[in-house]
C-alpha cells in the first residue's frame, strides 16, 4: 500500500512574530520528507525569507493581511508556495546582490533573494488570480550534494 | 523557549555575545540591540559565538552589515566563532566568510584581538 505524500496548507496573518511557525512547520515537513536536519533547517530559511520579503515589500510591513503558506512532499521534489494578496513585487526589480558594495554602501538589499536562491533548486514568481505566489522548489537528489 | 536570547560578557576587552536561537525579521532587534548597546559603552572589539545560532536570516546579516563600518572605523572588528553547519554555510553562500573574519572557537577569536594589540605595542 502506498501511502499519501504529506501536504499542508496554513494561513497566517502577515506579522514577523509568525515566522517562528513558519519555520518550525517547514523544517518538519523537509524532515518527513526525508531531508538530512541541516538541509531541512536551510529550507525552513528559505521559506523564512520568502515570507519575510511577503511582510516587508508586498504588504509593506502592514500586519492585518493574510499569507497562505502550501507545503507539499511531492515524492522527487520538495515545494513550498507563499502566496499573498498584496502589491506586485517584481522580482527583477530586486537588485542583484553586489559583495563588494555590502560594506561600502552599508547595501544589504537583495540577500534574502538571493540566499533563496542558493538555497533552493529553482525559485518562481508569478502572479494568478489576482495573488502573488512565490514558490520554492527542493529536488531530493539534489540535497545530498548540498 | 524563547526564540531568541543574547546574553553578554565581557572578557580582556572584547564583547561577547551569545545568541542562542534563530536571527531572522523578527528577532534581529533584540541582537542588534545588543550589538549597539556594546558601541554605545565604547566597546569595538566584538565576537559574536554562534555556538548557540540556529540559523541567521538576512535581517540578521543586514544588522552586521549595518554595524561593521562604525565598529572598524574606531579600530575595532566584529568577529565569529563556534559556526554550526548551517550558519557557515549560509557565511559562504553569500561570501560573507570573506568580509569577516571567523574562528573554531571563542577562545581563538578573543586571542586574535590580542595578537593585534601586541604587533601594534
Amino acid at each position: 500500500m502506498r501511502a499519501p505524500k504529506p501536504s499542508l496548507m496554513i494561513s497566517i496573518p502577515s506579522q514577523t512574530s509568525f515566522l517562528g511557525l513558519v519555520r518550525e512547520v517547514t523544517k518538519k515537513m523537509a524532515e518527513s520528507a526525508g531531508f538530512a536536519d541541516g538541509t531541512a533547517e536551510r529550507l525552513a530559511l528559505a521559506v523564512d525569507e520568502a515570507t519575510t520579503n511577503v511582510i516587508e515589500h508586498a504588504y509593506h510591513g502592514s500586519g492585518d493581511r493574510e499569507i497562505e503558506l502550501r507545503i507539499e512532499d511531492r515524492g522527487p521534489e520538495f515545494r513550498v508556495e507563499v502566496v499573498d494578496s498584496g502589491a506586485t513585487v517584481d522580482p527583477r526589480a530586486v537588485p542583484r546582490v553586489d559583495l563588494g558594495r555590502y560594506v561600502s554602501e552599508r547595501r544589504t538589499g537583495g540577500l534574502g533573494v538571493h540566499l533563496m536562491e542558493k538555497i533552493m533548486d529553482s525559485v518562481t514568481f508569478r502572479r494568478s488570480a489576482r495573488r502573488n505566489v512565490c514558490c520554492l522548489v527542493k529536488r531530493k537528489d539534489s540535497a545530498a550534494a548540498r | 523557549m524563547p526564540e531568541l536570547t543574547v546574553e553578554t560578557r565581557d572578557v580582556e576587552g572584547v564583547t561577547l555575545l551569545y545568541p542562542k536561537g534563530f536571527i531572522n525579521a523578527h528577532t534581529v532587534r533584540l541582537f542588534e540591540g545588543e550589538i549597539q548597546k556594546a558601541l554605545a559603552q565604547g566597546q569595538f572589539k566584538i565576537v559574536v559565538n554562534c555556538a548557540g545560532l540556529v540559523y541567521i536570516a538576512s535581517a540578521g546579516l543586514g544588522a552586521i552589515m549595518g554595524a561593521i563600518e562604525e565598529i572598524r572605523g574606531n579600530g575595532g572588528d566584529l568577529r565569529l566563532a563556534s559556526l554550526n553547519e548551517t550558519v557557515r554555510n549560509i557565511f559562504e553562500i553569500l561570501g560573507f566568510n570573506h568580509l569577516y573574519r571567523i574562528y573554531a572557537s571563542e577562545v581563538e577569536a578573543i586571542t586574535s584581538f590580542r595578537r593585534v594589540e601586541e604587533a601594534g605595542s
